[in-house]
């Protein structure tokens, strides 16, 4: 099983997302968007090859699966649903 | 020509839609106008000052007779510039783009991942495949799992971006493209890049050479790295940039007032002319960066920068990470009385570019380097 703190570590170093710490990531906070961390479609493109490299978890479809790109909350169990 | 909706999964017939905010709806509205020579006006409207400055000329204002779209520069490097089009002007285009693609394949389907607010999309992305009378298959968000899915089927014609092709290079993909056909945007693609695409997935990369005030300019192919210009299209090089006329745009442009514009054409594009219709590309005007697919001026930047409290002088300087999905990266170098954070900054240049996702890398406690007639020349570290 991996954690949300697991997961925020690895979009940090992967997305370079310096200055922010891992416990100013909010398990709920919206991913995208301006009322949360500000991530835009290439950084979704990102996310997925991160998820395939560090966790070997492969997010096929963006369309029926957009859900998971919400929150780190979200990632976290569609994570832990492939594995 | 017909529109597959690949969330929906089923076809959309091309309509009028007011106030288009998908991307099925940005083509369908775009095609509609196309198809019945209506004219209308292409732009992001998702960002809040671009939006505003159209609105404020009114619509009966912008509307001019035989132009058949109207789009806007991002205004990252200014007031944003409006450029007419006649439908004759986008239909010569798309057939000196389907003139230069492989003539052994057959293409039965666009498929896109461009949204339908800029001259690419709907230029390449709609009216070459009105042109062909193909399909345009569009999703509202893809994955680069999905695109290669895509890119099996025999006959596709893929429109992308540079950030796709790097994407499908990482996850390698135990498939082959080799009935299908990529086009990319003008962003840069390494030849590296380029090779490791074809070499892996036995599919060619065409990256079209274009912007939004001259159209499409040249194109290569795969690792070639000498652009051709379409043959209608005159190239010249004054002073190293590239000066351009062309029949794919109108002499007309919006500048506060409605203008015209004098052919050739001077670009902010350095280049080496080899032979009347080849060039090599050999950067830009130094202090404009490329970031997702908007030019901003670095001078720009390092305005906004020191405009903040305790900020003495700044200097912004492009960097290219070759392994990252983005093209740009922009190393901001800082003398300042106080450690400028990066979220600060990141609240500065969102009041000035909206959503545009500028990445960044501060480095405080610089001294920023002036010439004797005080242009900025380098940094180096306090004490």
């Amino acid at each position: 099983m991996i954690t949300t703190a697991d997961l925020k570590e690895k979009l940090i170093d992967g997305l370079g997302l310096e200055d922010i710490e891992v416990d100013e990531i909010g398990d709920d906070m919206p991913l995208f968007g301006d009322e949360g961390l500000g991530l835009d479609s290439v950084d979704a493109i990102e996310i997925t090859l991160i998820i395939e490299k560090e966790f070997g978890v492969k997010i096929k479809d963006a369309g029926e699966e957009s859900g998971i790109f919400s929150t780190v909350n979200t990632l976290v169990a569609y994570i832990n649903e492939n594995k | 020509m017909r529109i597959y909706d690949m969330d929906k999964k089923c076809y959309v017939e091309v309509a009028k839609v007011e106030n288009p905010t998908t991307k099925v709806e940005q083509l369908s509205d775009a095609m509609y106008c196309y198809k019945h020579g209506i004219f209308d006006i292409i732009y992001d409207k998702s960002q809040p000052a671009l939006r505003a400055h159209v609105e404020s000329f009114g619509e009966d204002f912008l509307k001019q007779d035989e132009m058949q779209f109207l789009y806007f520069t991002s205004g990252t490097t200014g007031t944003p510039t409006g450029v007419y089009k006649t439908k004759d002007n986008s239909k010569k285009q798309a057939w000196a783009l389907i003139d230069t693609l492989p003539k052994d394949m057959k293409f039965n389907r666009i498929v896109t991942t461009v949204p339908f607010v800029h001259i690419y999309g709907v230029d390449i992305g709609g009216v070459v495949a009105y042109e062909m009378d193909i399909d345009v298959w569009v999703k509202e968000n893809f994955v680069p799992e999905e695109l290669a899915r895509e890119a099996q089927v025999a006959g596709t014609l893929v429109v992308t971006t540079p950030l796709f092709i790097k994407a499908l290079n990482r996850i390698k993909q135990d498939m082959k493209f080799d009935k299908a056909y990529f086009l990319t945007s003008t962003a840069p693609l390494l030849p590296e890049d380029a090779k490791e695409f074809h070499e892996h997935y036995k599919s060619s990369v065409m990256q079209l050479f274009a912007s939004t005030e001259t159209g499409m300019m040249a194109y290569k192919v795969d690792d070639e790295t000498v652009l051709r210009a379409y043959d209608c299209v005159e190239i010249a090089e004054s002073d190293n940039m590239l000066n351009i006329s062309s029949p794919f745009v109108a002499q007309k442009i919006l500048d506060n007032t409605i203008k015209k514009v004098e052919f050739p054409f001077q670009t902010e594009d350095i280049v080496e002319m080899l032979s009347p219709h080849e060039f090599k590309l050999l950067g830009r005007s130094s202090n404009l960066a490329k970031i997702a697919g908007k030019r901003i001026s670095t001078l720009q930047i390092e305005g906004i920068v020191e405009s903040l409290e305790g900020v003495e002088c700044a200097l912004v300087k492009v960097r290219k990470d070759e392994k990252a999905l983005r093209d740009e990266i922009l190393d901001i170098y800082i003398e300042s009385n106080r450690d400028i954070k990066q979220k600060e900054l990141k609240e500065e240049l969102k009041k000035v570019f909206g959503s545009i996702h500028i990445v960044f890398k501060l480095y405080n406690g610089m001294i920023i380097t002036k010439s004797s007639v005080g242009k900025k020349i380098g940094f180096k570290e306090k004490n």
